[in-house]
This record gives C-alpha cells, sequence and structure tokens, in this order.
C-alpha cells in the first residue's frame, strides 16, 4: 500500500515540475538587441530569400531609448559612440537602414593623426571619408526604424518578428528530442528555435550553453570616456590619438563642437578620472594631448594626495607654455581643438579586452560580434567587426535557405565562421600588437618605434594600403 | 599515407580495371536487359551495405559527410537549372513590356548596364516563380533522405515523394523527416522500386542522384522515371564516369586512401559513361538534355565544377520538350 502510495506522490510531482505550456517555436532567435543583434534582424526580414523566417529578439535591458530615438531625439549626444567604417554603412544603406539614421548627429572624418606620447613622432592617416563616428543608439534606433518599415501595417505574427526588450535568459536547454535549443526566459515563457544566434555581448550566455571556449585576456586598462565640448567647431574634420605609456587617448569628432574621447588607462587611474571633478578632468585631457608624461604624472599624484586646488590653472598654464612658440597653424597640425567642458554625466569606464571564441559555430548555434570576439578600441574596430559578422552570417542563411538546408545545419553555418574568423583574428592582432608596442617606455625601442612611425609616414602607399585595411574598402 | 593491405589489392586489379573500363554499359542494348528481375534492384551485398550505413547517415561529421557536401552542388545544380529556364517574355503583348534578353554574353557590356539587365531579369524571375504552381517532386534512391529534405524546404515546392529500397536507410530517413516540423507535410516516404508506382502518377521533377551506378538496369530506370515526367517536367540525374579517374578518385582514394567515401560503396564496372546517356537521349526526341555539368570534391574547399562532364562524377538535366 505504502508502495503504490509513494508511487502515485512521485508521478504527481513529476507532472507538476513539467513546463505546462508547450515552448514557442521560431526559426530564430536572437539574445541581444544591440547593434549586432538589431542588424542581423533587420538584414534578414530585408533579405528576399530569408524574410519568411520567424524571427524573436530577446533583450535584458530597456529599449525605449532606442525606440523614441526617431521622434524624441535626445538634445546631448550619448558616451557609447562608435566609428563605422564606410564598408559597415555600405552595407546599413544596402539593407535600408541608413535612411533612417539621424544625420545631424553624425559626423564622418577624413583622417587621424597619430602621435607618440613621449618622442612626439607623428603619423598621419588621409582619406576622404575614412569613417564615421555615430552614437549606438542612433545606429539602434535606424535599425528599429527599418524593421518598423519593413512591417509596414502586418501584425507581429504575419510579419513574424517579435522584439522582447526588459526579459533575460535564465537557462538554454536542449529539446531531448530533436536537439533543438530551448531557451527559458525570465517571465517564465520558453522558445524552441532552429537556429539561436548569440548576439549577447562579451558574458555571451549563448556562448556558455554551447560550450564554444573563448581565449584572451583583460589589458589591466579600462577605457574612460565621455563627451566633450570644444572651444570651436574645428576647422578640419579628423581625429586624434596619442600613444601615451598608459595607453592611447583617442578624440574624435562629434558634429558642431562637441567631440568623443576613448582614453585607455590603467585601473587605478581610470577610477580615479572618473571621480575626478569635470572642470579639472576637461584640463586632463587637454594635457594628456599636449604636455609630457612627466607633467602627466605629478598631476595624478596630486590628485591622489587630494592635492586639487590651483591644478586646473597649471595645467592651463604649462599649455601655453608649450604652445607660446608655435605659430597658430603649427598648433591646428599638431594638437587638437581644447576642450571646454564636458556633459558631467557622459564619463564613464568599461574594461579592455582581447577576446576571441575559438568557434563561432555549432549545431543550431551561432555567436556574432563581442559574443565571439572583443578587441581593444584603439583601432575602431569592435563595431565594425560585428557589422562584418553578420553580413556574412545572413549571406550563409541565405545561401542555405537556397540550397533548402536547415538552417540550424553546421553545413550552413560553417562558411560564415570560415570566412569571418581569419578576418577577425587578424585584426584582433594587429590592435594587440599596437597596444603593447606603445606600452613600453624603455628608450632604445621607443626610439626604434619612432624611426619606423616616421618612416612609415613618408611612406605613402603602405599607409593606403594601411587606411584601406582598416576602412574596409578593397 | 596507405594504411590498409586493401589499397594494395586495389592497386593489384588495375588491369581488371581497364577491362572494366572498356566494356561498354550501354544504356539502350545491354544484355542484361532479357533478365527478368525487379529493374531497380541492386544486389543484396549493395542492400547489406547501405543498411550498415544508415545510423550514421545525418552526421554530416560522420561517413557520409561526402554526401552531405555533394548535396550543396546539386541544389545549386537543380535551383540555378531551374532558374535559368524560367520563360521571362511568356504571355508578353507588347514590346514595351518584354525584358531584355540579348543575344550575347552580359560580360561584354559595362558593369553598370550589365546590373541593370541582370536586376531587371531577375526581379522578373521572381514575380514569375511566385505565380507558378508549386512543384511536385519524386526523388528516387532517396536514401536517408539528404536530397529530399533539401527539395521540400523549397518554398517552391509543394511535395516530395522518396522511394527507395533500403529498409534501414528509408527507416533513417523517417526518423531524421520527424525531427523538423517543417517537412512532416511536405515528404512521404515508400518501399518501393520505380516500376511500381501507379502509371497515372505524374511529376514536376524527377531526381535520380548517385543512383543509376548502383541498379542493374539502367536504362528500364531512366524509361520508367521518364514515363512519370509531365509536360516540361525536368529529370535529374547524376552518376560517374567509367574512366581510370573515377576509379583513382571515387574508389581508390575516396574509399581506401582517405576513407572520406564508406568501403563498398561504388562498383567501377556499374559506372556510366556521359556520352552513354546523351547517346541514349538523342534515340528520343520528346527529351532534351539541357544541361550537363562535371564535377569533382577538392579537399578544404568541397565539390565544385569540374568544366569536363565526360571525367569523373557529372550531373545531368534533361526536359520533357514533348
Amino acid at each position: 500500500m505504502s508502495l503504490i502510495l509513494k508511487r502515485t506522490l512521485a508521478t504527481a510531482a513529476e507532472t507538476l515540475t513539467k513546463t505546462p505550456i508547450e515552448p514557442k517555436l521560431v526559426d530564430v532567435l536572437i539574445v541581444g538587441g544591440g547593434p549586432a543583434g538589431l542588424t542581423l534582424t533587420a538584414g534578414l526580414k530585408n533579405s528576399k530569400i530569408a524574410k519568411e523566417l520567424k524571427i524573436s529578439v530577446i533583450e535584458g535591458f530597456n529599449l525605449s531609448s532606442v525606440k523614441t530615438f526617431h521622434d524624441e531625439t535626445p538634445s546631448n549626444f550619448s558616451n557609447r559612440v562608435s566609428s563605422l567604417t564606410p564598408q559597415s554603412i555600405k552595407y546599413l544603406q544596402k539593407i535600408g537602414a541608413w535612411n533612417h539614421i539621424k544625420e545631424e548627429r553624425v559626423q564622418p572624418y577624413d583622417g587621424i593623426v597619430v602621435t607618440e606620447g613621449i618622442s612626439d613622432a607623428t603619423l598621419n592617416f588621409d582619406s576622404p571619408e575614412l569613417a564615421t563616428m555615430c552614437e549606438n543608439v542612433n545606429l539602434q534606433s535606424s535599425l528599429y526604424q527599418r524593421i518598423k518599415e519593413l512591417q509596414g501595417q502586418e501584425t507581429n505574427e504575419e510579419f513574424g518578428l517579435e522584439i522582447k526588450d526588459n526579459t533575460k535568459v535564465i537557462e538554454i536547454t536542449k529539446d531531448p528530442f530533436n536537439q533543438w535549443p530551448i531557451v527559458h526566459l525570465d517571465n517564465g515563457e520558453t522558445y524552441k528555435t532552429r537556429l539561436l544566434v548569440g548576439a549577447d555581448g562579451f558574458n555571451s550566455p549563448v556562448r556558455k550553453f554551447s560550450g564554444i571556449q573563448s581565449h584572451g585576456w583583460f589589458y589591466k586598462r579600462f577605457g574612460v570616456v565621455s563627451t566633450l565640448t570644444l572651444e570651436y567647431s574645428p576647422f578640419r574634420s579628423i581625429g586624434w590619438q596619442r600613444f601615451l605609456p598608459t595607453g592611447p587617448i583617442a578624440l574624435l569628432p562629434m558634429p558642431g563642437n562637441q567631440a568623443t574621447l576613448v582614453w585607455s588607462q590603467t585601473i587605478e587611474l581610470s577610477e580615479l578620472l572618473s571621480k575626478t571633478e569635470p572642470e579639472l578632468f576637461v584640463q586632463l585631457v587637454n594635457g594628456a594631448f599636449i604636455l609630457s608624461d612627466a607633467d602627466m604624472q605629478y598631476y595624478y599624484g596630486q590628485i591622489r594626495k587630494g592635492k586639487t586646488e590651483g591644478l586646473i590653472e597649471d595645467i592651463k598654464w604649462r599649455i601655453s607654455k608649450v604652445q607660446k612658440h608655435l605659430t597658430e597653424d603649427q598648433i591646428e597640425d599638431q594638437y587638437p581643438v581644447l576642450a571646454t567642458s564636458v556633459e558631467p554625466r557622459s564619463i564613464a569606464r568599461f574594461p579592455l579586452r582581447l577576446s576571441h571564441a575559438e568557434t563561432y559555430v555549432a549545431d543550431r548555434i551561432a555567436l556574432v560580434g563581442d559574443a565571439a570576439h572583443t578587441t581593444h578600441p584603439l583601432a575602431g574596430q569592435g563595431l565594425n567587426m560585428g557589422q562584418g559578422d553578420v553580413q556574412s552570417l545572413v549571406k550563409a542563411i541565405e545561401k542555405g535557405m537556397q540550397r533548402g538546408l536547415d538552417i540550424g545545419n553546421t553545413l550552413v553555418l560553417e562558411p560564415y565562421w570560415a570566412e569571418r574568423f581569419p578576418v577577425n583574428h587578424l585584426l584582433l592582432g594587429v590592435v594587440d600588437k599596437l597596444h603593447k608596442l606603445y606600452s613600453f617606455s624603455n628608450a632604445p625601442v621607443v626610439a626604434l618605434r619612432s624611426f619606423g612611425v616616421n618612416a612609415l609616414n613618408s611612406l605613402s602607399f603602405v599607409k593606403d594600403f594601411m587606411v584601406s585595411k582598416v576602412s574596409g574598402n578593397k | 599515407m596507405i594504411k590498409s593491405p586493401n589499397v594494395v589489392r586495389q592497386l593489384k586489379h588495375v588491369s581488371r580495371i581497364t577491362s572494366q573500363i572498356s566494356s561498354k554499359r550501354l544504356l539502350s542494348t545491354s544484355p542484361i536487359l532479357r533478365h527478368q528481375d525487379k529493374k531497380t534492384s541492386t544486389s543484396q551485398d549493395e542492400m547489406d551495405h547501405f543498411n550498415q550505413l544508415a545510423s550514421t547517415w545525418w552526421d554530416v561529421n560522420g561517413p557520409q559527410r561526402i554526401l552531405h557536401k555533394m548535396n550543396l552542388l546539386r541544389m545549386d545544380f537543380i535551383q540555378s537549372t531551374l532558374r535559368e529556364n524560367i520563360p521571362l517574355n511568356e504571355g508578353v503583348l507588347n514590346k514595351e513590356e518584354e525584358i531584355y534578353v540579348p543575344g550575347y554574353s552580359l560580360d561584354l557590356l559595362p558593369e553598370q548596364i550589365r546590373n541593370a539587365i541582370v536586376h531587371e531579369q531577375e526581379s522578373k524571375r521572381d514575380q514569375v516563380i511566385s505565380q507558378m504552381p508549386k512543384y511536385k517532386i519524386l526523388d528516387i534512391g532517396c536514401g536517408g533522405g539528404i536530397l529530399t529534405e533539401s527539395l521540400a524546404r523549397l518554398p517552391t515546392v509543394e511535395s516530395v515523394k522518396g522511394i527507395d529500397l533500403s529498409t534501414d536507410v528509408l527507416e533513417a530517413a523517417k526518423l531524421h523527416k520527424a525531427l523538423d516540423p517543417a517537412l512532416t507535410d511536405k515528404i512521404s516516404y515508400q518501399l518501393m522500386p520505380i516500376e511500381d508506382i501507379s502509371k497515372s502518377e505524374k511529376y514536376d521533377i524527377i531526381t535520380m542522384f548517385e543512383m543509376l551506378e548502383h541498379v542493374n538496369f539502367p536504362s528500364e530506370v531512366l524509361g520508367s522515371a521518364l514515363s512519370h515526367l509531365k509536360p516540361n517536367g525536368w529529370l535529374f540525374i547524376s552518376t560517374i564516369n567509367r574512366d581510370f579517374i573515377s576509379w583513382f578518385t571515387t574508389i581508390f582514394m575516396g574509399e581506401y586512401v582517405l576513407n572520406i567515401v564508406p568501403k563498398g560503396t561504388h562498383h567501377l564496372e556499374k559506372y556510366i559513361n556521359e556520352s552513354e546517356v546523351q547517346d541514349w537521349f538523342k534515340e528520343k526526341p520528346q527529351f532534351e538534355v539541357v544541361k550537363s555539368e562535371g564535377c569533382m570534391y577538392l579537399p578544404f574547399k568541397g565539390w565544385v565544377y569540374s568544366g569536363n562532364a565526360s571525367v569523373g562524377n557529372y550531373f545531368m538535366a534533361i526536359r520533357r520538350v514533348k
């Protein structure tokens, strides 16, 4: 009797724990509504071949700023800005998203002046429309508007797309019958998908579920970002980058007298900088482009000790001393326009890492963007690598569908990996070597490096080749 | 590199190979036609061989990987043939609406003009395709269903019937079909020879890929298949030329040295030359060989067109014109 009772109880418990509702069936589940995830969504829905696919996008954060950006555009620039290469823009134009970009908020630039923090060796890269600075939210908004445009009057059901924000993935399992991934969300819903795409960033839950290993390291550096206002609108639209022993500092143009900063700093100094009062922060940025490393180290020391009084005037005085002997043209050629203020809430920092996944694909899995690779921002390639991934993945899916294959099949996904892995690997490697080369401060290395940089600066054909590689032109 | 004594044995048989190559396997006048037997039927050892492969048929990284890879080029061949042969100006009443199809190579034109012409033609093709009735397909020798599933997933296809004589392999096909809900209503599998299909069943497309080299009476099988073809319908076949290169690539290298094809898959004496098929169709004016492409497997690259249909493997597209 007791045996029977136990048995009954056990069955009851089992039925209770089972998911009561059948998972929703989709063709592509994209985890991550960032630039990579939304470009993939727009790319597939814009494709003549792939538009019938049923897609769901799951985003952990709130996308309301993306959804409202088009109609209620904020006045300030966001601090999350990326440099888009002509190749990335070409693809955004092809899929019809670039029409929806707020053009008054993007800034193309024709060159970048790279200087060396210790010896002042200079390298000028010039190319018409080398790249375009664009807020990530502007890019996401353009993609979102394009998706809405493609949807037209259709319901989500008819169009085969839903975008869910404020929803997190809590667990991914496999269907025991056909091995399709089942994604469990924190709102209790479950999705069963033919293809699961991880566009879910560095800590990609999709990558972890798939067991794909990722290798790399933390640079022991943080990137400090902010939006700055300059003394006046620069006459030339160019970027500035100075390699300091602590890492590169870069100032890139935004429309008008605005500019965006990416400053690679040690963990300790990045924290110190992000807590510094805005007026002093601005002068430290100006100083980092003009003064010697010894001067900067002195200021950091004073800030550490809390002796910030009079520092702002001191930095201004030293800058004027350096520039006193130069003509206005020389100043214009060698240094960026001085910053006068910073949008206080825009100062933020993020860890800089190199990582590369061993593969981007597994059975019913594809990784794109930061989920597959992260890089140092010094070459402005991070977001563009993700755009390249998406372009290649859409092509692979289209080809697979033309061949009547199951798009979760590795035969469909392998060409994507084969096309992108070597390109990304090369870029990650070059950026990593640049970072390391410029981290040395002992004299022989600096001398060699400066000689190399000055020699390179006079070899225009080599530079053209480098520009074409970095800007993604053929 | 050379691992097994089988390789040496294969090499010793070169003289036998030469005789197998030269002895004709004439499709039309084959003396074996006189045997009264199941025409599609293959010998018992061929059946045993394929039954053994059933469990790993769908593992794209397993013993059938090369076949999965070949399926990619098969689908490209079928899709491009169908697309190229869509009439662009059928039923067009006035000259204005006609799509320009130049009688010379488009490559001679400047890029912009070429792109504009290609774009116009492609859009028209898409439009014609979207208005066409969907294809009913018969896949003869469907095996584990690699091609059958691919055909069934195409939006232009209504249904595919797959037939084969190997019980276990067909079982593997049915099990695999059940894994994808998109295929439920589009595929039916049946264990039967082509001769047993009801005379009234007609198809828009019939496929026989990597199949003729496994049957004893290829001309009978071809004939039966053609009798089920609708007017303007397509027959797609692929097989292997009976020559030294085929032996070297498909049997010696494939099965014995590189081990990328399961041993015992091929028998050289059953291979059919492309010219033999061409000759066979010359006597049948209601059919036209529209396209014939040689293909080969390149390690690290997969299957590509070889540019020569009379050497090694080849694909062929035949259309019922009357």
